[in-house]
C-alpha cells in the first residue's frame, strides 16, 4: 500500500510532498467492498490480527468480529454507514487467533473513483482504554447495585418506623381505656367510707394508675419524636414563674417526702408551651427524686433574662463524664440502685421539648450535685 | 384530537402521501424511522404512509418509556394497534423490519380486523437456538451483544449523544441524523436488545391469518435463510421472496429489489 500525499499543497503550512508508506503507519487500514469484503489491508493491521494479507483479503470485515460485534455491525454499523457515509469512534473487538483485540474504528463509505462503492476503515488497538472502560463500567454497575440496596434498606426502615409508630399509637391508646376504668373504680372506692388499710390500698392503686398513664404519654412522645414528626408544641405567651410554681405545687403532692424549692430570676413573661413545660419540670423532678441524694432539697430555678430557662438542681454524687454525654439519649438510665420511674425516656423528652422550643438541654455535675438546665429564646417561635 | 397529538408525540409519527391504503413502516432494533428513507417516499407517491419511532428509539418521547410495559414485545404491539386505530385510513399494510415484524405479528393477532397484510423484512420469530429450531444465536451471543452496546454508549450520559454518530465527511447529513438516527438511551438500548433477542413468537405465528410477504436476504446473520424458510412453513398465508443482499437491512442496501417484491405481492394479493 502506497500513497502520494499532495492534497495539502496549497495550504499555508503544507506537509512535505513525500510518499507515505501506509504499511508502516501506526494504525490499521482496510479497504472493503460495500458488503464488507476486504480488498486491501495494510501491514500494521495484518500484523495485529496475525494473518497474512492473502488470508485476509476476500474475507468479510464483519467476520473478524465477536458475535456481539457482528450483530452490532448488522444493526448499527451498516445502516449508519449507509445513511451517514461515515462512522467514527466505534469500539469493536476483533478476534485474532483465539485472542480478542479491542479496537476503536473509524470508517467512510465512498466511490473509489471507478464507480465502485468502497469502505475505508482505520483502526487502532485500544487495550488499555478498554481495560479502563471496563473498570469504569464495573464500578458504575457496583455503584448502581449499592444505590439500589440503599434505597431498599431506606424503604424497609421507613416501613418499620411507620409500623412501630402505628403500633405504639394503637397500644398506647388501647391501654388508656382500661386504665381510665381502673382510675374511675379507685376514685369511687375512695369515697365509700373505707377503713385505713383499705384506703392505703386504694391510694396505691390510684397512684400506680397515674404512673402508668404518664408512662403511656412518655411512650407516645418518644414515638413521635423518634420516628414521627417530632414532639409538637403550641407556643403561646406565658408567665413562666407562676406556671412552674403551680406545677411544683402538684409535684409536692406526688412527692410528699421531698422538699421542692422554687427560685425566680428576671421577669416572668415569655413564650412557650405551658403544658409541655410543666411536663418537662415533672420529668426533671422525677429524675432528681430517683437519682439525687435522699433527704435533700431539690431546687428549681425559673428565669427570663434575655433568654428563658428552667434549671433543676439536686444534691448527690457526681455523674461520670462518660454517662453525662449520653444522658439525654433514649433508654439511658442511671446506674444507681433505686426505683426508676420510667424506661429511660424522661430526659429524652426533656431535650425534645427544649428543641421544639428552639432551645437546648444541658447537664452539669460536680460534687455539689447535678443541674439540668433547659433554655430557649425569650421569644420562642417554631 | 388530543389523542392524535399525544400518540404523535409518543411515537414521533409523521404521515406522508395519500392513497387507497395506509402503509405503516416500523423500524427494527438499533435505529429509527430514517431507515425507511429510500423506500417510504416511493410508497408515499401511491399510498398514505405512516412513519414512526418505537418508544425508546429515535425521537420518540422517552418519558413514555415504561420499563414494565416494554419488557416484552406485547407492549410495543399495543402501541401499534393504537397507531393503526388513530392514523390508519382504508386497509392497512404493516411493513416491519426485523423485530418489528414480530411486533406487527402480535398486533395483527390481537386485532386481526385492523390489518390487511403484513410485509416482514428480515424477520425472526426466535433468535436463540432451541432444540431442532436454529435461530442462529446462543444466550452467550446475546450477552456479547450487550457488552458491545455498553462499550459504544460510554459517552451517553455526559454528552447525550453516543460517539457513533459522527459524520465528519458529510456534515450536512451528519447534523440531521446525529440528532435522531440510532440515538438510544443506553439503558433502553440494552433492555430493547434483551427483549428483542430473547423473544420467542413462534407459537403466535399459526394465528396470523393476514397475507404475509417474507423478504429474506440471501446473507443475513440476524435472520438466516433457514429462519425465513421456517416462517414460510409455519405461517398460514405467506409468500417467501429471497432478495440478493448481504446484511440485515435490504431496504437500505437493496431498496429497489425490496420495492419490486412488495409490489408483486400487492398485485398478487389484489391490494
Amino acid at each position: 500500500m502506497r500513497s502520494t500525499h499532495s492534497s495539502f499543497e496549497n495550504s499555508s503550512n503544507p506537509l512535505p510532498d513525500v510518499e507515505i508508506d501506509l504499511d508502516t503507519l501506526p494504525c490499521g487500514l482496510l479497504r472493503t467492498l460495500d458488503d464488507g469484503t476486504i480488498c486491501r489491508a495494510n501491514r500494521t493491521f495484518t500484523r495485529w490480527v496475525s494473518l497474512t494479507p492473502e488470508l485476509l483479503v476476500g474475507r468479510r470485515f464483519q467476520e473478524l468480529l465477536t458475535m456481539g460485534g457482528k450483530i452490532f455491525h448488522h444493526t448499527h454499523w451498516a445502516p449508519l454507514l449507509r445513511m451517514q457515509g461515515s462512522i467514527s469512534e466505534v469500539k469493536l473487538e476483533v478476534v485474532a487467533g483465539g485472542e480478542v483485540i479491542p479496537m476503536v474504528i473509524n470508517a467512510i463509505r465512498h466511490d473509489d473513483g471507478a464507480g465502485t462503492i468502497v469502505h475505508d476503515i482505520a483502526a487502532y488497538v485500544a487495550r488499555d482504554r478498554d481495560r479502563y472502560e471496563q473498570e469504569l463500567l464495573r464500578s458504575r454497575a457496583r455503584l448502581e447495585g449499592l444505590i439500589a440496596e440503599l434505597e431498599q434498606m431506606h424503604e424497609a426502615s421507613n416501613d418499620r418506623a411507620a409500623f412501630a409508630e402505628q403500633m405504639m399509637g394503637i397500644v398506647s391508646h388501647d391501654l388508656r381505656n382500661p386504665l381510665n376504668a381502673i382510675q374511675l373504680g379507685a376514685d369511687l372506692l375512695a369515697v365509700q367510707g373505707l377503713d385505713e388499710p383499705q384506703q392505703r390500698v386504694v391510694h396505691r392503686i390510684a397512684s400506680s394508675t397515674k404512673r402508668a398513664a404518664a408512662l403511656i404519654d412518655d411512650l407516645l412522645d418518644f414515638t413521635s419524636a423518634r420516628v414521627g414528626s417530632g414532639i409538637s408544641v403550641a407556643i403561646a405567651p406565658i408567665q413562666l414563674h407562676e406556671l412552674i410554681a403551680e406545677g411544683l405545687d402538684e409535684l409536692r403532692m406526688v412527692y410528699p417526702n421531698r422538699t421542692l424549692v422554687h427560685r425566680r430570676a428576671g421577669t416572668s413573661e415569655t413564650n412557650g408551651d405551658a403544658r409541655r413545660l410543666v411536663q418537662l419540670v415533672g420529668n426533671l423532678i422525677s429524675n432528681a427524686v430517683v437519682y439525687g441524694a435522699p433527704d435533700t432539697p431539690i431546687t428549681v430555678t425559673t428565669s427570663v433574662q434575655g433568654i428563658s430557662s428552667i434549671t433543676a438542681h439536686n444534691h448527690g454524687s457526681k455523674i461520670p463524664d462518660a454517662l453525662r454525654a449520653s444522658m439525654f439519649d433514649p433508654m439511658t438510665r442511671g446506674t444507681e440502685a433505686g426505683a426508676p420511674r420510667s424506661v429511660g425516656l424522661g430526659l429524652f423528652i426533656v431535650r425534645e421539648i427544649a428543641r421544639a422550643h428552639g432551645g437546648a438541654a444541658t447537664v452539669t455535675s460536680s460534687d455539689e450535685g447535678t443541674s439540668f438546665r433547659i433554655e430557649w429564646p425569650a421569644r420562642a417561635e417554631r | 384530537m388530543l389523542r392524535t397529538v399525544s400518540l404523535q408525540r409518543r411515537n414521533n409519527v409523521s404521515v406522508i402521501g395519500d392513497g387507497p391504503a395506509t402503509f405503516f413502516f416500523a423500524h427494527g432494533f438499533g435505529c429509527d424511522q430514517n431507515m425507511w428513507r429510500f423506500l417510504a417516499p416511493e410508497y408515499a407517491k401511491r399510498y398514505r404512509v405512516v412513519l414512526f419511532d418505537l418508544v425508546g428509539g429515535g425521537a420518540s418521547d422517552l418519558s413514555a418509556y415504561d420499563r414494565d410495559k416494554y419488557d416484552s414485545l406485547h407492549g410495543y404491539a399495543r402501541d401499534i394497534v393504537e397507531l393503526v386505530d388513530e392514523f390508519g385510513k382504508g386497509p392497512t399494510v404493516f411493513v416491519g423490519h426485523s423485530v418489528s415484524a414480530m411486533i406487527g405479528t402480535l398486533a395483527n393477532v390481537a386485532a386481526p380486523e385492523k390489518f390487511a397484510a403484513q410485509v416482514m423484512i428480515g424477520p425472526s420469530p426466535c433468535y436463540i437456538n432451541d432444540g431442532d429450531y436454529i435461530g442462529g444465536f446462543t444466550r452467550a451471543d446475546i450477552d456479547s451483544l450487550l457488552h458491545t452496546l455498553e462499550s459504544n454508549f460510554l459517552g451517553w450520559s455526559s454528552t447525550m449523544a453516543p460517539a457513533i454518530m459522527g459524520a465528519p465527511e458529510q456534515p450536512e447529513l451528519g447534523v440531521e441524523l446525529t440528532n435522531s438516527f440510532c440515538r438510544t438511551d443506553p439503558e433502553i438500548a440494552k433492555q430493547f436488545a434483551r427483549v428483542t433477542f430473547l423473544s420467542d413468537v413462534r407459537t403466535e405465528l399459526a394465528a396470523l391469518a393476514a397475507p404475509t410477504l417474507l423478504l429474506q436476504s440471501t446473507e443475513d446473520l440476524i435472520a438466516p435463510v433457514t429462519v425465513g424458510e421456517y416462517m414460510h412453513r409455519v405461517l398460514p398465508r405467506s409468500t417467501l421472496t429471497i432478495v440478493d443482499n448481504v446484511g440485515h437491512c435490504p431496504h437500505l442496501s437493496s431498496p429497489s429489489a425490496c420495492a419490486n417484491a412488495i409490489d408483486a405481492f400487492l398485485v398478487r394479493e389484489q391490494l
